[in-house]
């Protein structure tokens, strides 16, 4: 091809650092402009270079150095790793334009040279992290990611949450590299060298016991990284702790790469083969989902409650990946491609919207007084634009048409109804349970960002900040804008963007499903050969399927099963006509109205309040009251435990304060990180008693030592 | 306690004990013919006296009447015990100046919102109440204008004052996310103007503070000056589902002040006219209970058996509600035998579709899901906030003045029972209501069929100087009208404590730690009135 | 049950209400006999409501509040009628903002807003939409809102402390919009009458376009009002009624 892959990501690499050493020398004033542009430019660099192998094919593959016993260094950059760093790109491009102007509230205060070479030198990382195919330089660049990461989140370190925040991801992170550590290392026993490919051929020839050892470790490793549950306990207090930029790179970036190293290990270098392996994925998902979202509606925090969101949709994407896992291993390859592809839109929807979010949140931080939405309200007055995309983003991920977020989950829920090709039963009823639940966090969804959109920027303001809000600078919301626009594309255009996916699981699935997601009608193509009888697709012509064909835009997106020949099983969907028909209906509504009334009078009365004198924001719905029910429904899982509930009275009779305090458990805290953090306090107290400091028992120990070894020599 | 069934068994005693208790301490006279014993005493006694009075002998607050004279403040605490033991009013006297009062509302909490009111109508202050201000005058009256005192004009307007921008409403709740529900003055379909506060973090209300006094039409400071002819038609026209019995109240005040009783017939004609208000009450009542939980039949079905009601009165009396009936000394009117006759009659088939209705009810599991359990007043409070009225009966604490302080034909007894419950929930209200309704039925028809003969009217009286108190079992309790006529034939001073008054106080107790949505089926079980609370 | 109980519905305005007990009925004016130029005795009247005019004793309706003073205990009583359709138009209705128009003859939301009243309006309202009288057969519905409502109906002498709200609420409504002033209370104070604490009337605050004096009147009165208000029947006449029933109570 004419654009070199190879060289767009040289070019890159030294952009990247080109950046860091400009972070480091550029005095402040420049500083952030200068961050802006070069972090733009690398962006750019990357989106050509993986943009290039996403849409014309296989890409570079680069042979490095040699290092001695380690092998060669390798990088590639096949079809799965583009699509990541699309989309890794495709949100550092505004965040980078958003810094500009958000960081400049640290000025002074914390180093803003060392926020640029942490941020460039993340974006390296990450690139290289998903270029990497050979084990070592990819433990290299996670573990350069993951502290860089680490530094990010920890970058206002005065506070002292905040390095606790940090410290919590730090460990958790390691405890899960280690465990996709060993994975890897066990897959290495049986090949010649350490590359990728080396891994795939020999991945065949485990056995049984090793293949779920692998399995087991890097799912529970990768799945720390993404945010499952239960190894979520570090995410909600990450990413709020993060400066707001920071925090839409670590949703919208570190933890796809969680879903990275499971999709690289699980489906490419070592497939599923086993159908409980793939339950296991679809319920931690499932239950990843329920839990996030669960917690996301009654956080009144704007940040933790998108993390507890970010948590909610990797979950989605994991149950997508097993659901695929199962179809995979039961032999229905064409289902398990569009489950994979599911869940790789996915991550791609929720990068955007979960970027925009933060962004969004970040601006309403910066200008409004803060995070809490109890103290905010009414900001729609004075920060329109925010408001505006802001809404974009939570109707995306409320999972509204004609947003991206619709088309994923719609897509979900029909890939899971799927299940009743599978012969077992088990499975199937596990796939309605799961189903279930996901429907179930997707209403959930809607009511947490109803809540947050509407506690925040509507209603009246319940602080000063808030009251005097003013509407962030350009380089703020053109980022949010943009991300908007994207947003939307997504959402529209689902028709052109799946054959792209699908070519990137191909490879994995070793089929195309595309033909089977989207027929020849609504087109205005001539029809496709398809797997599908004349006989089938003329029936949908008679029902008027080909209406619009050849005036309005874009493919219907339709799945098509044909499951038995009496019941040929039929879902679709155009999102881009929905869009279509709802431009149409609103725009002619307006001008109906505009022509009709145009010689009324409009009058603006204040709201009634049932014959208040003043409606105080007091006398408003706060964000706890909106959430409540939630709360009381679900309180097992909450386990709210009720601190302080004290009744003053006065002269025996008369009630002058009732004080009411709650306090909530984080429920994955509650059941798996504290356990383990007494079971190793309990292990660190034996090992402490081991150290009793006295000469004989270290003699002991070492007598003991020494008779194992002869034991193991004699037998051995 | 053991106390209380020691006094009521011997009722001059009684007057004994008072007296050898507190003569040291106040000076105790007693009327033992009327059965009013006057304790007058000094301030700082006054709280011990009325502890004793309320809690060891089992007494009832009444009222709180404050009267200005041109060099003192009269201070007239009343309570009451039963008919034997009669009236004991508590009086302090103090000099213009001191406008400190000590706070009985610890001790006797009934008195907590009479306190209220005579601070802010009289500017009066109660030592020791930890919440004055904001009841009867809202936040645009300008403060240290008082008026009830002699030296307001009550044909001016009075001057409005901006408002403070930081005025808020009292919030007693403390918790993160918690805010106030107003229901402002102005809500529901049909509902009289009155304002709450609910108090909650989202489901339940944790507290409510209502805020009364949008009607208030200032009756007591109008009625200062006026006759007596013009002050009965105010006294009937304040609450006008309840007109009759206030406008009895007051009669029956004007005729203890002047010694007149009215002939028997008028009497009888009296508590007949008054049961029929009473019966027509209680099924408006009912009829707002079926309506508030949506239970359309129902609230149809009783909505039909009102509006007969009203019609009946109608055509008994000219009036739908008993306007224009009552004068001091009797009647305006008088009703034939053959007409009383008829009433009971149509009443008896009205009561057998009641019957019928109650029935169904009692098996309509939905209607009962919200009901039952719902909106519970325990004895405990009923007691110390002193209610009355089917609320308190419904807790157990029976207060029925028919029985208690016999008035006008009830001296006679016609057989009927009070009924009482005890669970204190919205059913046992509906139930008490129910019963109600049935025992006035049976008391119209026992004085139908046995009115006796004679005029309506006693012969023609003089108005005299003097003070009183006259009192009714009105529809919804107990009413105390106390009246004070001067030396110039017309009213000095008029004081009206309406059942509704005293209830209100109550209703949070009810409302507290239930859901939203109970809150208007709470307010109607209560079925109080609004106009009659704020005069 | 409620098959059992039949229809009970009234027929007015279709057809008159001969039914007893529907009206407490009002006092009317007579002209006074003049064969010797003698002048009647005016009776007493505690509200004022009574005047000689000329050669005629006539009643003021906003100010009668139906005490039967006038009928019982006068020498010379008054005639009285047991009538009901007492609703009186207040404004010429020439402002266009202020017509409601034809796409509201058949369908008009009402708001009631209580300022101060007594509470026998209210009830006399609330049978409104009851068995008996259910206007919701005659198209008008009552709201909680007055940003929806039409028509406005205000109780009571309007106290102080109501005299917010109600402005609030009348503002809050969108027009066309009409005002019903209902009971002697609205129109002239009724027996508080203006004072320190009340108005003396819903007119002093906001604009009246159908007064309906009584205390209280009867439903059919107030059907009669908002017929009238919906452009939908004639007013009663005021000075001389004529007679329908004069029958002494």
């Amino acid at each position: 091809m004419i654009i070199d892959t190879y060289s767009l990501v040289v070019l890159f690499l030294g952009t990247c650092a080109l950046g860091a050493v400009l972070s480091a020398i550029l005095p402040d004033r420049s500083q952030l402009k200068a961050l802006a542009w070069m972090a733009s430019i690398a962006s750019l660099l990357a989106l050509s270079a993986s943009g290039a192998v996403l849409l014309f094919g296989d890409a570079s593959h680069a042979r490095l150095w040699q290092l001695p016993y380690f092998g060669t260094i390798d990088l590639y950059m096949d079809r799965i790793s583009a699509l990541f760093i699309f989309v890794t790109a495709l949100v550092y491009l505004p965040v980078s334009i958003f810094s500009a102007e958000y960081m400049e509230k640290y000025h002074g205060r914390y180093s803003l040279k060392s926020f640029g070479v942490f941020y460039h030198l993340l974006f390296a990382s990450v690139v290289l992290t998903l270029i990497a195919a050979d084990i070592v330089s990819f433990l290299i660049a996670w573990e350069a990611m993951t502290i860089l990461s680490y530094l990010l989140v920890n970058y206002e370190h005065e506070h002292e949450e905040v390095t606790r925040s940090g410290y919590l991801m730090l460990a958790m992170s390691e405890v899960g590299t280690v465990a996709a550590a060993l994975a890897l290392l066990i897959m290495v026993g049986a090949s010649e060298n350490f590359t990728f490919a080396s891994l795939k051929t020999a991945s065949s020839g485990l056995g049984q016991f090793a293949k779920w050892a692998v399995f087991l470790l890097s799912f529970s490793g990768f799945g720390v990284k993404a945010g499952l549950v239960p190894g979520s306990a570090w995410l909600p207090r990450a990413h709020p702790a993060a400066p707001g930029n920071a925090s839409a790179i670590l949703s919208g970036v570190i933890l796809n790469l969680g879903i990275y190293g499971i999709v690289r290990v699980n489906a490419d270098l070592l497939p599923v083969a086993y159908p409980s392996q793939g339950l296991i994925v679809l319920v931690v998902g499932s239950l990843s989902a329920l839990i996030g979202i669960l917690y996301a509606t009654t956080e009144n925090d704007m940040k933790k409650m998108l993390a507890h969101s970010s948590i909610e949709n990797m979950g989605i994407i994991t149950a997508c990946l097993g659901a695929g896992f199962i179809f995979g291993a039961y032999g229905h390859p064409s289902l398990a491609g569009i489950a994979f592809i599911v869940a790789l839109y996915h991550m791609a929807n929720h990068s955007m919207y979960k970027a925009l979010l933060f962004l969004g949140a970040s601006a309403v931080d910066s200008k409004a007084g803060g995070r809490n939405m109890n103290r905010l309200g009414g900001l729609i007055k004075g920060m329109p634009w925010t408001a505006a995309f802001f809404l974009v983003g939570a109707l995306s991920i409320a999972a509204l048409p004609p947003f991206n977020g619709f088309v994923t989950e719609w897509l979900t829920l029909q890939t899971l109804l799927q299940s009743s090709v599978l012969s077992s039963k088990a499975i199937k009823i596990a796939f309605a349970l799961c189903g279930a639940t996901l429907a179930l966090t997707a209403a959930l969804a809607v009511t947490c960002f109803v809540k947050a959109f509407a506690m925040s920027f509507l209603g009246i303001a319940r602080s000063e900040e808030a009251k005097t809000a003013m509407e962030a600078r350009r380089s703020a919301t053109i980022p949010m804008g943009f991300l908007a626009i994207v947003c939307l594309l997504l959402g529209i255009l689902p028709t052109y963007i799946i054959p792209v996916v699908d070519r990137v699981v191909a490879p994995v699935v070793h089929e195309s499903v595309v033909d089977g997601l989207a027929p020849p009608f609504f087109t205005f193509t001539p029809s496709k050969d398809t797997k599908f009888s004349d006989a089938f697709v003329s029936e949908f012509h008679d029902l008027g399927a080909q209406v619009g064909r050849g005036i309005l835009p874009g493919r219907g997106l339709v799945v098509l099963h044909q499951g038995s020949e009496r019941n040929p099983v039929v879902f679709a969907m155009s999102t881009s006509y929905t869009l279509v028909v709802l431009a149409l209906l609103l725009g002619t509504s307006a001008l109906l109205v505009r022509l009709i009334f145009r010689r009324r009078a409009v009058k603006r009365q204040p709201a009634w309040d049932g014959g208040l004198r003043r409606l105080l924001p007091e006398m408003t719905y706060t964000a706890t009251g909106f959430s409540n029910p939630v709360r009381v429904i679900f309180d097992s899982i909450f386990r709210p435990s009720m601190v302080e509930n004290t009744r003053e009275t006065v002269a025996g009779h008369f009630r002058t304060a009732i004080r009411n305090g709650r306090s909530e458990t984080y429920i994955v805290d509650k059941l798996a990180v504290q356990p383990i953090f007494r079971a190793s306090r309990w292990l660190a107290a034996v090992v402490v008693g081991m150290h009793s400091a006295r000469v004989n028992a270290y003699a002991g120990y070492i007598l003991i030592t020494l008779l194992i070894f002869l034991a193991i020599q004699g037998f051995v | 306690m053991q106390q209380g069934a020691h006094y009521s068994s011997n009722p001059a005693n009684f007057t004994d004990i008072v007296v050898s208790r507190w003569a040291e301490e106040a000076k105790v006279s007693a009327d033992r013919e009327k059965l009013i014993i006057l304790i007058q005493c000094a301030s700082e006694k006054l709280q011990g006296i009325c502890r004793w009075l309320f809690a060891e002998t089992e007494c009832r607050f009444a009222t709180l009447v404050v009267q200005e004279t041109s060099s003192e403040w009269l201070l007239r605490y009343i309570f009451y015990g039963d008919f034997e033991r009669g009236q004991v009013h508590v009086l302090v006297r103090q000099p213009h100046a001191y406008k400190m009062i000590p706070s009985i509302s610890e001790q006797v909490h009934a008195a907590d919102w009479h306190e209220r009111e005579v601070e802010d109508l009289f500017g009066l202050t109660f030592e020791g109440h930890p919440r004055l201000g904001d009841f009867v005058l809202h936040e645009e009256w300008p403060d240290g204008v008082n008026p009830m005192r002699l030296s307001f004009d009550a044909c001016k307007p009075y001057p409005h004052r901006e408002v403070d921008p930081e005025w808020q409403p009292v919030k007693i709740l403390q918790a993160s996310g918690a805010f106030m529900m107003p229901i402002g003055p102005i809500y529901s379909d049909y509902a009289e103007s009155a304002q709450f506060f609910l108090e909650t973090v989202g489901e339940d209300v944790v507290r409510t503070t209502p805020r009364f006094f949008y009607k208030y039409r200032g009756l007591e400071k109008l009625a200062e000056g006026r006759s007596i002819e013009q002050v009965l038609l105010m006294a009937e026209r304040f609450s006008g589902t309840s007109a009759f019995a206030h406008s009895l109240a007051f009669c029956q005040a004007v005729e203890q002040v002047c010694g007149i009783q009215p002939p028997a017939r008028a009497q009888a004609l009296r508590a007949l006219l008054g049961e029929l208000e009473r019966l027509r009450h209680h099924v408006g009542a009912i009829a707002s209970i079926c309506g508030s939980t949506a239970l359309a039949v129902a609230t149809s079905q009783t909505s039909i058996l009102e509006e007969e009601l009203l019609r009946l009165t109608c055509i008994l009396t000219g009036h739908r509600y008993l306007f224009g009936l009552n004068v001091p000394g009797g009647l305006s009117l008088d009703l034939s035998d053959e007409k009383c006759i008829d009433l009971s009659v149509s009443i008896a088939s009205l009561l057998g579709r009641l019957n019928d209705l109650q029935e169904m009810l009692r098996f309509s599991s939905s209607f009962l899901d919200r009901i039952e359990e719902v909106g519970i007043v325990s004895r405990q409070g009923a007691v110390s906030y002193g209610l009355v009225g089917p609320i308190a009966r419904a807790s157990g604490v029976s207060c029925d003045l028919r029985k208690i302080l016999p008035y006008g034909f009830y001296n006679n007894a016609p057989e009927f029972s009070t009924p009482v419950e005890s669970e204190g929930d919205g059913y046992a209200r509906l139930r008490v209501l129910f019963g109600e309704v049935k025992e006035s039925a049976s008391i119209i028809r026992q004085i139908a069929f046995s009115l006796p003969s004679g005029g309506i009217t006693s012969e023609h009286f003089d108005i005299v100087p003097g003070q009183a108190l006259g009192w009714v079992e009105a529809p919804l309790g107990a009413a105390f009208h106390w009246l004070s006529i001067g030396n110039d034939s017309k009213v000095a001073r008029y004081r009206v404590t309406p059942p509704s008054f005293t209830n209100w106080h109550g209703f949070h107790l009810a409302a507290e730690e239930f859901a939203f949505q109970d809150f208007p089926i709470i307010m109607a079980t209560f079925a109080l009135s609004n106009a009659e609370s704020d005069r | 049950m409620g098959l059992r109980t039949g229809i009970k519905t009234t027929q007015y305005p279709d057809s008159a209400e001969t039914a007893p007990g529907v009206t407490p009925g009002r006092p009317c004016g007579i002209v006074t006999a003049e064969a010797e130029g003698k002048t009647s005795e005016v009776p007493p009247c505690p509200a004022e409501a009574i005047h000689l005019r000329g050669d005629r004793i006539s009643v003021d309706y906003p100010r009668c509040v139906q005490c039967f003073r006038c009928v019982r205990s006068a020498r010379e009583p008054l005639d009285y009628e047991w009538s009901y359709e007492w609703a009186l138009p207040m404004t010429e209705d020439r402002d266009p903002s202020r017509r409601l128009g034809k796409p509201f003859a058949r369908s008009i939301h009402l708001r009631l807003v209580d300022a101060g009243a007594c509470r026998a309006c209210l009830s006399e309202i609330e049978q409104l939409g009851k068995p008996y009288y259910n206007i919701h057969r005659l198209g008008f519905f009552m709201t909680p809102t007055p940003r929806q409502a039409d028509v406005l109906l205000a109780v009571g002498p309007v106290t102080d402390n109501m005299r917010l709200p109600l402005q609030k609420a009348y503002d809050a409504m969108a027009t066309p919009k009409k005002v019903i002033a209902i009971g002697t209370c609205a129109l002239s104070g009724g027996v508080f009458g203006p004072s320190f604490t009340s108005e003396g009337g819903v007119a002093k605050v906001i604009p009246v376009d159908v007064a309906i004096p009584g205390c209280p009147p009867p439903p059919l009165a107030m059907i009669h009002g908002l017929m009238l208000v919906a452009g939908r029947q004639v007013p009663a006449q005021t000075e001389l009624d004529l007679p329908s029933e004069r029958r002494t109570p």
